[in-house]
């Protein structure tokens, strides 16, 4: 039977991780277990929370794939002058 | 800190997407922002030997960036000091309105509003996330604003996964701070 109760610094990873949806159950588990007892790290938890909502909510622009290709094309011409 | 060395080739898909958002950000224009990345890369490629390797790549082009920003706005004000056609509203015999609720905007509307705190937002993010260290703004980006899965940014920068979630636990920790110092005080 794995380890039950985790230590604060390994909670607040889990709490990272859990932003991208990346806990097996049985991590979850760890970490409400943990969040039941520790003030710290649910507070911890509720501004990771408010950051990637933060994060979520503006939005995030990317170049395109012909924009980059333009891009490359002039540096790749820039660089054989 | 070991001397750091320009890669050009690399340039457009290491710092492309992120220099772009920057730039888009503070000129609100698609076109001019992809201009304006394109020519800090040239701007870096000509100005390389100049380059002394005391800090990293993304933070140098960054620098160019800026002043890129800085000399777009000064052109832009002089040509519109230039081209100004002064009027006057009182002049037109025919318009009897309110000129103040005819011209300023409305900024109690709420989306106006909303718009103009996400693009501060979005600003006050951009300058966090350029604060960090490279390999966790790097990560960070690619896990976080690209939505990159774990594997494929472990093979790229050969690290384990629990290592990254570790610099990423730590990057956002550092934006939370930062954001918290430059925005969430502000409000």
């Amino acid at each position: 039977m794995g380890r039950f109760f985790i230590s604060c610094d390994e909670a607040s990873i889990l709490s990272t991780r859990d932003q991208y949806n990346d806990l097996s159950p049985k991590e979850k588990f760890r970490q409400k277990l943990h969040h039941g007892h520790c003030l710290g790290c649910r507070s911890f938890d509720k501004k990771s929370r408010l950051f990637s909502r933060t994060m979520n909510s503006l939005g995030w622009i990317k170049l395109s794939k012909s924009q980059k290709k333009a891009i490359k094309q002039k540096l790749q011409e820039a660089m054989k002058k | 800190m070991p001397e750091v060395k320009l890669i050009p080739e690399k340039w457009v898909d290491r710092y492309g997407d992120y220099l772009f958002n920057f730039t888009i950000s503070r000129v609100n224009d698609s076109i001019m922002a992809q201009d304006l990345v394109s020519e800090t890369f040239l701007a870096g490629l000509k100005s390389a030997h100049r380059f002394k390797g005391q800090s990293t790549e993304r933070t140098w082009l960054i620098s160019i960036l800026k002043r890129k920003i800085i000399d777009h706005y000064r052109k832009s004000n002089s040509k519109k000091g230039q081209a100004e056609v002064r009027m006057s509203y009182l002049d037109n015999g025919d318009q009897n309105g309110d000129w103040m609720e005819e011209q300023v905007r409305d900024l109690r509307n709420p989306n106006v509003e909303d718009e103009i705190e996400q693009k501060e937002l979005g600003i006050a993010l951009n300058d966090c996330i350029a604060g960090l260290p490279e390999r966790y703004a790097t990560i960070f980006v690619q896990k976080t604003i690209d939505k990159l899965d774990t594997e494929t940014i472990c093979k790229e920068h050969d690290i384990t996964a629990s290592n990254l979630w570790v610099i990423i636990h730590r990057a956002r920790v550092q934006l939370m701070d930062c954001l918290n110092s430059k925005w969430f005080k502000k409000a």
